[in-house]
Protein backbone atom coordinates (compact mmCIF):
# COMPACT_ATOMS: atom_id res chain seq x y z
CA UNK A 1 0.00 0.00 0.00
CA UNK A 2 1.61 2.60 -0.91
CA UNK A 3 0.81 7.40 -1.50
CA UNK A 4 2.45 7.60 -4.55
CA UNK A 5 -0.06 8.66 -7.38
CA UNK A 6 0.24 8.23 -11.23
CA UNK A 7 -0.40 10.85 -13.57
CA UNK A 8 -3.95 9.92 -13.47
CA UNK A 9 -4.33 10.52 -9.55
CA UNK A 10 -1.98 13.20 -10.12
CA UNK A 11 -4.69 15.25 -12.18
CA UNK A 12 -7.48 14.42 -10.23
CA UNK A 13 -5.56 15.75 -7.23
CA UNK A 14 -4.27 18.70 -9.14
CA UNK A 15 -8.08 19.18 -9.79
CA UNK A 16 -9.54 19.01 -6.08
CA UNK A 17 -6.93 21.50 -4.64
CA UNK A 18 -7.26 24.69 -5.47
CA UNK A 19 -9.25 26.50 -2.72
CA UNK A 20 -13.31 27.96 -3.91
CA UNK A 21 -14.21 31.43 -4.05
CA UNK A 22 -15.69 32.60 -0.80
CA UNK A 23 -18.66 33.98 -0.61
CA UNK A 24 -18.26 37.04 2.02
CA UNK A 25 -22.23 36.61 2.82
CA UNK A 26 -21.60 33.35 3.78
CA UNK A 27 -18.68 34.15 6.05
CA UNK A 28 -20.45 36.66 7.88
CA UNK A 29 -23.11 34.28 8.62
CA UNK A 30 -20.63 32.07 10.46
CA UNK A 31 -19.75 35.10 12.12
CA UNK A 32 -23.33 36.07 12.80
CA UNK A 33 -24.35 32.58 14.39
CA UNK A 34 -20.97 32.57 16.54
CA UNK A 35 -21.56 36.18 18.21
CA UNK A 36 -25.47 34.60 18.47
CA UNK A 37 -23.74 32.00 20.25
CA UNK A 38 -21.81 34.01 22.32
CA UNK A 39 -24.79 36.31 22.98
CA UNK A 40 -26.80 33.33 24.18
CA UNK A 41 -24.11 31.85 26.35
CA UNK A 42 -23.91 35.47 28.06
CA UNK A 43 -27.59 35.22 28.66
CA UNK A 44 -27.28 32.28 30.85
CA UNK A 45 -25.04 34.12 33.10
CA UNK A 46 -26.01 36.12 36.13
CA UNK A 47 -27.02 39.97 34.85
CA UNK A 48 -25.01 42.50 35.42
CA UNK A 49 -25.77 45.89 36.43
CA UNK A 50 -24.54 48.47 34.14
CA UNK A 51 -24.54 52.56 34.54
CA UNK A 52 -26.06 54.35 31.56
CA UNK A 53 -24.23 57.93 30.92
CA UNK A 54 -27.15 60.25 30.78
CA UNK A 55 -26.31 62.03 27.45
CA UNK A 56 -27.17 58.53 25.92
CA UNK A 57 -30.65 58.28 27.64
CA UNK A 58 -33.68 59.72 26.61
CA UNK A 59 -36.44 59.26 28.77
CA UNK A 60 -40.10 58.25 27.51
CA UNK A 61 -42.19 61.24 27.00
CA UNK A 62 -45.24 59.28 24.97
CA UNK A 63 -45.87 57.91 22.28
CA UNK A 64 -47.39 59.90 20.37
CA UNK A 65 -44.69 62.89 20.88
CA UNK A 66 -42.22 60.54 19.35
CA UNK A 67 -43.78 59.23 17.21
CA UNK A 68 -44.24 63.14 15.97
CA UNK A 69 -40.20 63.57 16.61
CA UNK A 70 -39.51 60.16 14.32
CA UNK A 71 -41.97 61.44 11.48
CA UNK A 72 -39.47 64.44 11.73
CA UNK A 73 -36.47 62.42 11.73
CA UNK A 74 -37.39 60.46 8.52
CA UNK A 75 -38.42 63.77 6.95
CA UNK A 76 -34.77 65.29 7.52
CA UNK A 77 -31.85 63.59 4.89
CA UNK A 78 -30.15 66.24 5.35
CA UNK A 79 -28.07 68.12 7.89
CA UNK A 80 -24.89 69.82 8.27
CA UNK A 81 -23.36 66.88 10.07
CA UNK A 82 -23.93 64.87 6.39
CA UNK A 83 -21.61 64.16 4.19
CA UNK A 84 -21.49 65.80 0.76
CA UNK A 85 -24.30 64.74 -1.45
CA UNK A 86 -21.02 63.01 -3.90
CA UNK A 87 -20.17 60.69 -0.90
CA UNK A 88 -23.43 59.94 0.25
CA UNK A 89 -24.63 58.87 -3.25
CA UNK A 90 -21.57 56.18 -2.99
CA UNK A 91 -21.60 54.69 0.36
CA UNK A 92 -23.51 54.21 3.81
CA UNK A 93 -22.83 57.04 6.55
CA UNK A 94 -24.29 58.54 9.52
CA UNK A 95 -27.72 60.03 9.30
CA UNK A 96 -30.19 61.71 11.50
CA UNK A 97 -29.94 60.89 15.72
CA UNK A 98 -31.55 57.61 16.35
CA UNK A 99 -34.76 59.14 18.20
CA UNK A 100 -35.93 56.57 20.71
CA UNK A 101 -39.30 56.11 21.47
CA UNK A 102 -41.86 54.96 24.63
CA UNK A 103 -44.00 52.16 24.66
CA UNK A 104 -45.17 49.77 27.56
CA UNK A 105 -45.36 46.49 26.85
CA UNK A 106 -47.03 44.23 29.37
CA UNK A 107 -44.10 41.34 28.61
CA UNK A 108 -43.02 39.36 31.76
CA UNK A 109 -44.42 43.08 33.63
CA UNK A 110 -41.21 44.48 31.86
CA UNK A 111 -41.99 48.12 30.25
CA UNK A 112 -40.08 47.88 26.61
CA UNK A 113 -39.07 51.14 25.22
CA UNK A 114 -39.46 51.51 21.32
CA UNK A 115 -36.19 52.80 19.68
CA UNK A 116 -35.59 53.72 16.22
CA UNK A 117 -32.36 53.12 14.58
CA UNK A 118 -31.28 55.26 11.68
CA UNK A 119 -28.81 54.80 8.67
CA UNK A 120 -28.06 56.57 5.86
CA UNK A 121 -27.22 54.54 3.07
CA UNK A 122 -28.72 55.84 -0.23
CA UNK A 123 -26.60 53.11 -2.46
CA UNK A 124 -27.20 50.61 -0.52
CA UNK A 125 -29.89 47.38 -1.66
CA UNK A 126 -30.20 45.86 1.78
CA UNK A 127 -29.24 46.73 5.24
CA UNK A 128 -30.11 44.88 8.61
CA UNK A 129 -29.12 45.79 12.33
CA UNK A 130 -27.87 43.06 14.55
CA UNK A 131 -27.94 42.86 18.01
CA UNK A 132 -27.86 41.61 21.14
CA UNK A 133 -31.22 41.89 21.11
CA UNK A 134 -32.11 39.51 18.65
CA UNK A 135 -29.28 37.12 18.89
CA UNK A 136 -27.13 39.15 16.43
CA UNK A 137 -29.55 37.37 13.72
CA UNK A 138 -29.80 39.41 11.01
CA UNK A 139 -33.00 37.94 9.50
CA UNK A 140 -35.15 38.87 11.88
CA UNK A 141 -34.61 42.94 11.54
CA UNK A 142 -34.05 44.44 8.32
CA UNK A 143 -34.60 47.80 7.75
CA UNK A 144 -37.10 49.72 5.65
CA UNK A 145 -35.63 51.85 3.04
CA UNK A 146 -37.09 55.70 2.41
CA UNK A 147 -36.72 55.76 -1.15
CA UNK A 148 -36.16 59.79 -0.89
CA UNK A 149 -33.38 60.24 1.95
CA UNK A 150 -31.94 57.35 1.34
CA UNK A 151 -32.68 56.84 5.54
CA UNK A 152 -32.90 53.40 6.74
CA UNK A 153 -34.91 52.68 9.57
CA UNK A 154 -36.22 49.84 12.09
CA UNK A 155 -37.94 49.92 15.28
CA UNK A 156 -37.22 47.70 18.03
CA UNK A 157 -39.13 47.02 21.35
CA UNK A 158 -36.04 47.29 23.78
CA UNK A 159 -35.83 46.34 27.04
CA UNK A 160 -34.05 49.25 29.40
CA UNK A 161 -30.37 48.78 29.62
CA UNK A 162 -26.97 48.69 27.66
CA UNK A 163 -27.38 47.44 24.07
CA UNK A 164 -24.61 46.32 21.39
CA UNK A 165 -25.53 46.17 17.43
CA UNK A 166 -24.43 46.96 14.17
CA UNK A 167 -25.60 47.04 10.87
CA UNK A 168 -24.77 44.90 8.12
CA UNK A 169 -25.19 46.44 4.79
CA UNK A 170 -25.75 44.61 2.00
CA UNK A 171 -24.54 40.99 3.70
CA UNK A 172 -20.88 42.04 3.24
CA UNK A 173 -20.14 45.25 5.48
CA UNK A 174 -20.26 44.88 8.99
CA UNK A 175 -20.32 48.56 9.86
CA UNK A 176 -21.42 50.45 13.46
CA UNK A 177 -23.85 53.29 13.91
CA UNK A 178 -21.50 56.37 13.32
CA UNK A 179 -23.84 58.08 15.62
CA UNK A 180 -23.53 56.11 18.74
CA UNK A 181 -20.38 55.21 21.34
CA UNK A 182 -18.41 52.53 19.77
CA UNK A 183 -18.73 49.66 21.84
CA UNK A 184 -15.20 48.48 23.53
CA UNK A 185 -16.27 44.75 23.45
CA UNK A 186 -16.49 44.42 19.72
CA UNK A 187 -17.97 41.00 19.50
CA UNK A 188 -15.14 38.89 16.89
CA UNK A 189 -13.52 42.20 16.09
CA UNK A 190 -16.63 43.52 14.27
CA UNK A 191 -17.05 47.07 15.45
CA UNK A 192 -20.06 47.52 17.12
CA UNK A 193 -22.16 50.31 18.92
CA UNK A 194 -23.63 51.05 22.18
CA UNK A 195 -27.28 51.70 23.13
CA UNK A 196 -28.45 53.04 26.31
CA UNK A 197 -32.16 52.75 27.25
CA UNK A 198 -33.83 54.53 30.22
CA UNK A 199 -36.83 53.42 32.19
CA UNK A 200 -39.68 55.23 31.32
CA UNK B 1 -28.82 52.53 -7.45
CA UNK B 2 -25.63 52.93 -9.79
CA UNK B 3 -22.62 50.85 -8.99
CA UNK B 4 -20.94 51.19 -5.84
CA UNK B 5 -16.70 52.33 -5.99
CA UNK B 6 -14.97 49.06 -4.63
CA UNK B 7 -13.69 51.26 -1.31
CA UNK B 8 -16.30 53.08 -0.65
CA UNK B 9 -15.28 56.28 1.78
CA UNK B 10 -17.87 55.04 4.64
CA UNK B 11 -17.75 56.18 8.12
CA UNK B 12 -16.03 53.17 9.81
CA UNK B 13 -17.04 50.73 7.70
CA UNK B 14 -15.60 47.03 8.43
CA UNK B 15 -15.44 44.70 5.59
CA UNK B 16 -16.74 41.19 6.06
CA UNK B 17 -14.07 39.81 3.48
CA UNK B 18 -10.84 38.76 5.61
CA UNK B 19 -9.53 35.87 3.41
CA UNK B 20 -10.67 34.27 -0.17
CA UNK B 21 -9.35 31.81 -1.85
CA UNK B 22 -7.52 34.20 -4.18
CA UNK B 23 -5.59 35.29 -0.57
CA UNK B 24 -2.51 32.75 -1.44
CA UNK B 25 -0.48 34.52 1.33
CA UNK B 26 -2.87 33.06 3.82
CA UNK B 27 -3.99 29.44 2.18
CA UNK B 28 -0.41 28.99 1.90
CA UNK B 29 0.28 29.86 5.78
CA UNK B 30 -2.23 27.25 6.28
CA UNK B 31 -0.08 24.42 5.00
CA UNK B 32 3.22 26.06 5.92
CA UNK B 33 5.06 24.17 9.39
CA UNK B 34 6.64 27.50 10.33
CA UNK B 35 2.90 28.96 10.92
CA UNK B 36 2.01 26.40 12.80
CA UNK B 37 3.22 27.82 16.20
CA UNK B 38 1.32 30.87 15.46
CA UNK B 39 -1.84 29.19 14.22
CA UNK B 40 -1.43 27.16 17.98
CA UNK B 41 -0.94 30.75 19.83
CA UNK B 42 -4.22 31.89 17.89
CA UNK B 43 -6.04 28.46 18.63
CA UNK B 44 -5.14 29.01 22.66
CA UNK B 45 -6.42 32.54 22.20
CA UNK B 46 -9.65 31.92 21.41
CA UNK B 47 -9.60 28.82 24.19
CA UNK B 48 -9.52 31.63 26.23
CA UNK B 49 -12.26 33.44 24.99
CA UNK B 50 -10.07 36.01 22.70
CA UNK B 51 -13.15 36.77 19.81
CA UNK B 52 -10.66 38.20 17.44
CA UNK B 53 -8.28 34.89 17.34
CA UNK B 54 -11.51 33.20 16.80
CA UNK B 55 -12.53 35.44 13.92
CA UNK B 56 -9.06 34.90 12.48
CA UNK B 57 -9.24 31.14 12.88
CA UNK B 58 -12.65 31.54 11.03
CA UNK B 59 -10.44 33.52 8.42
CA UNK B 60 -7.50 30.69 8.35
CA UNK B 61 -9.45 27.90 7.73
CA UNK B 62 -13.10 29.08 6.04
CA UNK B 63 -11.64 28.65 2.52
CA UNK B 64 -10.34 24.86 3.05
CA UNK B 65 -12.89 24.09 5.40
CA UNK B 66 -15.62 24.80 2.31
CA UNK B 67 -13.38 23.11 -0.20
CA UNK B 68 -13.43 19.83 1.66
CA UNK B 69 -17.38 20.30 2.11
CA UNK B 70 -17.61 20.76 -1.83
CA UNK B 71 -16.24 18.35 -2.74
CA UNK B 72 -17.76 16.08 -0.07
CA UNK B 73 -21.16 17.52 -0.75
CA UNK B 74 -22.62 18.30 -4.01
CA UNK B 75 -24.74 21.44 -3.06
CA UNK B 76 -22.94 24.58 -2.37
CA UNK B 77 -25.51 25.45 0.04
CA UNK B 78 -25.44 22.31 1.99
CA UNK B 79 -21.66 22.83 2.30
CA UNK B 80 -21.50 26.60 3.36
CA UNK B 81 -24.15 25.58 5.54
CA UNK B 82 -21.97 22.70 6.84
CA UNK B 83 -18.95 24.86 7.22
CA UNK B 84 -20.82 27.23 9.43
CA UNK B 85 -22.36 24.76 11.59
CA UNK B 86 -18.65 23.68 11.51
CA UNK B 87 -17.86 27.21 13.29
CA UNK B 88 -19.94 27.14 15.57
CA UNK B 89 -19.43 23.37 16.84
CA UNK B 90 -15.85 24.11 17.37
CA UNK B 91 -16.68 27.84 19.08
CA UNK B 92 -19.10 25.67 22.00
CA UNK B 93 -16.18 22.82 21.72
CA UNK B 94 -13.29 25.03 22.36
CA UNK B 95 -12.93 25.18 26.21
CA UNK B 96 -13.04 21.71 26.19
CA UNK B 97 -10.44 21.48 23.64
CA UNK B 98 -7.02 20.50 24.93
CA UNK B 99 -3.87 21.63 23.62
CA UNK B 100 -1.80 17.89 23.14
CA UNK B 101 -4.37 17.62 20.78
CA UNK B 102 -3.84 18.44 17.15
CA UNK B 103 -6.38 21.74 16.21
CA UNK B 104 -6.67 20.34 12.70
CA UNK B 105 -7.54 16.86 13.11
CA UNK B 106 -10.15 18.27 15.82
CA UNK B 107 -11.59 20.82 13.21
CA UNK B 108 -11.87 18.05 10.52
CA UNK B 109 -13.38 15.93 12.85
CA UNK B 110 -16.02 18.31 13.35
CA UNK B 111 -16.19 19.20 9.94
CA UNK B 112 -16.29 15.67 8.40
CA UNK B 113 -19.24 14.93 11.25
CA UNK B 114 -21.52 17.56 9.94
CA UNK B 115 -21.00 16.56 6.30
CA UNK B 116 -21.94 13.10 6.94
CA UNK B 117 -25.13 14.57 8.70
CA UNK B 118 -25.52 17.12 5.47
CA UNK B 119 -25.15 13.93 3.28
CA UNK B 120 -26.82 11.60 4.62
CA UNK B 121 -30.32 14.82 4.13
CA UNK B 122 -29.49 15.20 0.99
CA UNK B 123 -29.61 11.78 0.14
CA UNK B 124 -32.85 11.55 2.04
CA UNK B 125 -34.21 14.21 -0.25
CA UNK B 126 -32.70 12.75 -3.21
CA UNK B 127 -35.07 10.10 -3.09
CA UNK B 128 -37.63 12.20 -3.68
CA UNK B 129 -36.43 13.18 -7.15
CA UNK B 130 -38.32 11.91 -10.04
CA UNK B 131 -36.23 10.51 -12.41
CA UNK B 132 -37.10 13.23 -15.49
CA UNK B 133 -35.32 15.42 -12.62
CA UNK B 134 -32.28 13.93 -12.67
CA UNK B 135 -29.40 16.15 -14.68
CA UNK B 136 -28.08 14.55 -17.19
CA UNK B 137 -24.09 13.32 -17.81
CA UNK B 138 -22.34 16.02 -19.08
CA UNK B 139 -20.65 15.37 -22.71
CA UNK B 140 -17.77 16.36 -23.62
CA UNK B 141 -16.34 17.80 -26.75
CA UNK B 142 -13.88 20.07 -28.58
CA UNK B 143 -12.63 23.19 -26.29
CA UNK B 144 -14.37 22.25 -22.96
CA UNK B 145 -12.29 19.25 -22.14
CA UNK B 146 -11.19 20.55 -19.10
CA UNK B 147 -14.41 21.40 -17.96
CA UNK B 148 -15.88 17.93 -18.33
CA UNK B 149 -12.65 16.50 -17.13
CA UNK B 150 -13.56 18.59 -13.76
CA UNK B 151 -16.94 17.25 -14.16
CA UNK B 152 -15.74 13.47 -14.41
CA UNK B 153 -13.53 13.75 -10.92
CA UNK B 154 -16.58 15.46 -9.07
CA UNK B 155 -19.22 12.26 -10.48
CA UNK B 156 -15.90 10.03 -9.77
CA UNK B 157 -15.86 11.10 -6.50
CA UNK B 158 -18.97 11.23 -5.91
CA UNK B 159 -19.95 7.68 -6.70
CA UNK B 160 -16.81 6.45 -4.01
CA UNK B 161 -18.69 5.36 -0.82
CA UNK B 162 -18.49 8.59 1.76
CA UNK B 163 -16.17 6.84 3.94
CA UNK B 164 -13.41 6.39 0.87
CA UNK B 165 -14.17 9.80 -0.30
CA UNK B 166 -13.80 11.42 3.04
CA UNK B 167 -10.17 9.35 3.40
CA UNK B 168 -8.90 10.43 -0.24
CA UNK B 169 -9.76 13.92 0.44
CA UNK B 170 -8.08 14.06 4.17
CA UNK B 171 -4.84 12.71 2.72
CA UNK B 172 -4.47 13.56 -0.70
CA UNK B 173 -6.07 17.15 -0.90
CA UNK B 174 -5.85 18.23 2.42
CA UNK B 175 -2.65 16.56 3.48
CA UNK B 176 -3.14 14.87 6.53
CA UNK B 177 -1.17 12.09 8.09
CA UNK B 178 -2.59 9.15 8.99
CA UNK B 179 -2.50 9.97 11.92
CA UNK B 180 -4.73 12.85 12.10
CA UNK B 181 -6.99 11.50 10.02
CA UNK B 182 -7.25 8.54 12.67
CA UNK B 183 -7.82 11.61 15.25
CA UNK B 184 -10.37 13.19 12.74
CA UNK B 185 -12.24 9.96 11.73
CA UNK B 186 -12.00 7.92 14.84
CA UNK B 187 -10.88 4.94 12.13
CA UNK B 188 -7.75 3.15 12.20
CA UNK B 189 -4.48 4.23 10.45
CA UNK B 190 -4.93 0.67 8.63
CA UNK B 191 -8.62 0.88 7.78
CA UNK B 192 -7.71 4.44 6.67
CA UNK B 193 -5.07 3.57 4.14
CA UNK B 194 -6.91 0.75 2.85
CA UNK B 195 -10.08 3.62 2.29
CA UNK B 196 -7.67 5.76 0.30
CA UNK B 197 -6.38 2.24 -1.74
CA UNK B 198 -9.64 1.43 -2.78
CA UNK B 199 -10.56 5.38 -3.32
CA UNK B 200 -7.28 5.51 -5.66
CA UNK B 201 -8.20 2.10 -7.46
CA UNK B 202 -12.10 3.46 -8.32
CA UNK B 203 -10.66 6.93 -9.02
CA UNK B 204 -7.96 5.65 -11.79
CA UNK B 205 -10.65 2.82 -13.01
CA UNK B 206 -12.90 5.27 -13.46
CA UNK B 207 -11.16 8.17 -15.02
CA UNK B 208 -9.21 5.96 -17.37
CA UNK B 209 -11.84 5.31 -19.39
CA UNK B 210 -12.90 8.81 -19.69
CA UNK B 211 -9.45 9.07 -20.89
CA UNK B 212 -9.76 6.34 -23.57
CA UNK B 213 -13.20 7.74 -24.63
Amino acid sequence: MTDHLDDTLQRVVDALRPLPDVDDAAKARVLVAVAAERHRDREALPKRVTSSPRRWVVRAVGLAAAAVVAAVLLRAPSTSKEPTPDVAAASPSASAPNARLATADADKGIALQSVQLVLRAPAASQVRVVGDFNAWDGNRSSMSRDPESGLWTATLALRPGRHVYAFIVDDSIWMRDPRAPAAADADFGRPGSVLLVGRP
Amino acid sequence: MGPRPADDAMSEPHRLRLVTSRDSATAAAVGDPSAAVARGALVEAARRGDVRAFAELVDTYYARCLRFALHMLSSRDDAEEAVQDTFVRVYRALPTYEERESFEPWLFRILANRCRSAGARARRHAELVEYGDVPERPVASGHDTAIAWREEIKLALAALPGDQREAFLMRHVEDLSYEDMSNATGAGVSALKMRVKRACDALRLRLAEVDRD
